[in-house]
């Protein structure tokens, strides 16, 4: 097989993985395959911020030597993935996006989450472009410049996990780490056409990475279907003491029940959700509903204020996580990041504390609407990608600001914590993504409900374009 | 919400951070959309007993 014929032979990650552990693929190939992919495509996608290929050739060859040697490299032997640039890299400065950072020492350790992705045999190829400190939803970052969609490079990939996404979409990685604190995750696969998975809140430890609103920062990841999101997260899980807000739960595997097909009671989040949705979200989002057996369409009536809840808490919080730098270096923020944070950091305290209060009443609003359905449904987003510096878009019937409210439908959700798995529908000139949210700590339903929309062929990825 | 220059050095002051004059414009037209969002807080109607949901274990 060509290196090119490699790179392009998306076969799963279950399957590259058994590839390599059965020495009918080599490691080092494919990883030197996703590099020349990269150095031929990311100049005009702009999805990495920093290629790692001497690091991606050293642990692939230590694969490929495991295996020589007869030992088992792992679950994800050889597969290669990126992370977004505020995942630790041992040795290297935590970016973020900002220049700010620039200043701090680097990384003693990588992450946990890579940690636990290196041993189970994946290679780390490099970080990954991102709005400047997680803040914003289209990956137009003032210093590292803007990451551009592979399906359409005037347009956006979302945000803040852009460069994870755009990655994912163009076939530069297999996979990639990203954050989602108000819809980071959800966003750039929504815009890009690929799966994103937010798993419930303190699921996987954030140890190691540069934090952006502690009360509701979630680390997940993107892939380019359900049985590579569900083998990954299976990897990544588990308990760490480094984050306080981590759960300490057993692992919970989902891998081997997506066969299984979707069979529990869904139904069709209305009110927000459908006003704030064009056309194409919500016939995307009913597409779904159907093939789902949802029983019919519910409100959520606290969404609104749960949005505003969590746009309180993020300004807030980054507001005061930068403050010294806001004192100091107000003019080496991105302007938009920096007029945000200034605002946040000089809210009254009763905004702050009312959010967090409300962040309580609101969950269990959500908790009542599970005591009758297993799987909620809706869109991602209010639109398909928006084009780079469009400024506006229309949301029931009137122009807002782009770059804060793309983020509507996926705010209300993961402030409430919630298990969501971004699946993507193509029902238009870009494909547009679709939440399944499921109840606390059951990734596994919406995973399942994902696997079983593939099986039906009403969700797919879209495919890497040749070079 | 509107919010005016002077109450927005006000508020600076108070949380001892100088605003440079060219960022002003901007701070108070993102100070005003969060106010905004937080009066749609102020009217939910919490029970005294609902408490904030901030992470914390001891």
């Amino acid at each position: 097989m060509t290196l090119a014929e490699t790179a392009y032979c998306w076969t799963g990650i279950a399957e590259t993985a058994r590839w390599i552990r059965e020495g009918r693929r080599s490691a080092l190939a494919l990883v030197e395959a996703r590099l020349a992919v990269i150095e031929e495509r990311d100049r005009g996608l702009n999805c990495f911020t920093r290629i790692m290929a001497d690091r991606a050739r050293r642990e692939a060859a230590a694969i490929d030597a495991a295996v020589a040697a007869g030992r088992d490299p792992g679950p994800l032997a050889g597969v290669p993935f990126g992370v977004k640039d505020n995942y630790d890299v041992a040795g290297r400065v935590t970016l973020a996006g900002s220049i700010i950072n620039r200043a701090l020492a680097p990384a003693g350790a990588d992450a946990v989450l890579i940690q636990r992705l290196t041993r189970a045999g994946a290679v780390l190829v490099g970080t990954q472009n991102m709005d400047e400190l997680a803040y914003g939803f289209t990956t137009e970052n003032a210093h590292y410049g803007a990451t551009r969609n592979p399906l359409d490079t005037r347009r956006s990939a979302g945000g803040s996990s852009g460069g994870s996404g755009g990655a994912v979409a163009a076939g530069l990685c297999d996979f990639a780490l990203g954050t989602d604190t108000n819809g980071s995750i959800r966003i750039p696969a929504s815009f890009c056409g690929v799966f994103g998975l937010k798993p419930t809140f303190g699921r996987l430890p954030r140890s190691g990475t540069f934090p952006f609103v502690h009360d509701l920062d979630h680390l997940g990841l993107l892939a380019r279907d359900s049985a590579d999101l569900a083998l990954v997260y299976d990897v990544v899980q588990g308990h760490d003491a480094g984050d306080p807000a981590c759960a300490d739960r057993p692992r919970e595997p989902v891998s081997a029940t997506l066969d299984e097909w979707f069979a529990g009671r869904a139904a069709l989040l209305g009110g927000w959700f459908d006003d704030r949705a064009d056309a194409q979200g919500r016939d995307a989002a009913s597409l779904i509903a159907r093939e789902l057996g949802a029983t019919g369409t519910i409100a959520l009536p606290g969404a609104e204020r749960a949005r505003a809840a969590a746009f309180v808490l993020t300004a807030a919080a980054g507001g005061n996580l930068h403050f010294a730098a806001l004192r100091t270096r107000a003019g080496d923020f991105d302007p938009a990041t920096r007029d945000r944070l200034l605002a946040g950091a000089l809210l009254p305290a009763n905004a702050v504390l009312l959010a967090q209060r409300y962040r309580r009443a609101f969950y269990e609003e959500v908790m009542e609407l599970f005591q009758h359905h297993d799987l909620l449904i809706a869109p991602a987003t209010p639109c398909s990608a928006t084009l780079l510096g469009q400024q506006t878009i229309q949301v029931a019937g009137r122009a807002l600001p782009a770059r804060p409210n793309l983020g509507l439908m996926t705010q209300p959700l993961s402030f409430a914590g919630l298990p969501i798995v971004a699946v993507p529908v193509r029902n238009g000139a870009m494909p547009i993504g679709v939440q399944l949210i499921a109840p606390p700590w059951r990734e596994d339903i919406a995973l399942r409900a994902a696997a079983h929309l593939e099986r039906s062929g009403v969700v797919r990825a879209v495919e890497p374009a040749p070079c | 919400m509107q919010v005016t220059e002077e109450q927005l050095r006000g508020l600076a002051r108070l949380a001892d951070i100088e605003i440079a004059p060219g960022h002003v414009p901007g701070v108070i037209r993102n100070l005003e959309v969060l106010l905004d969002q937080a009066a749609l807080l102020a009217d939910a109607g919490l029970a005294a007993e609902v408490e904030p949901a901030a992470v914390f274990r001891p």
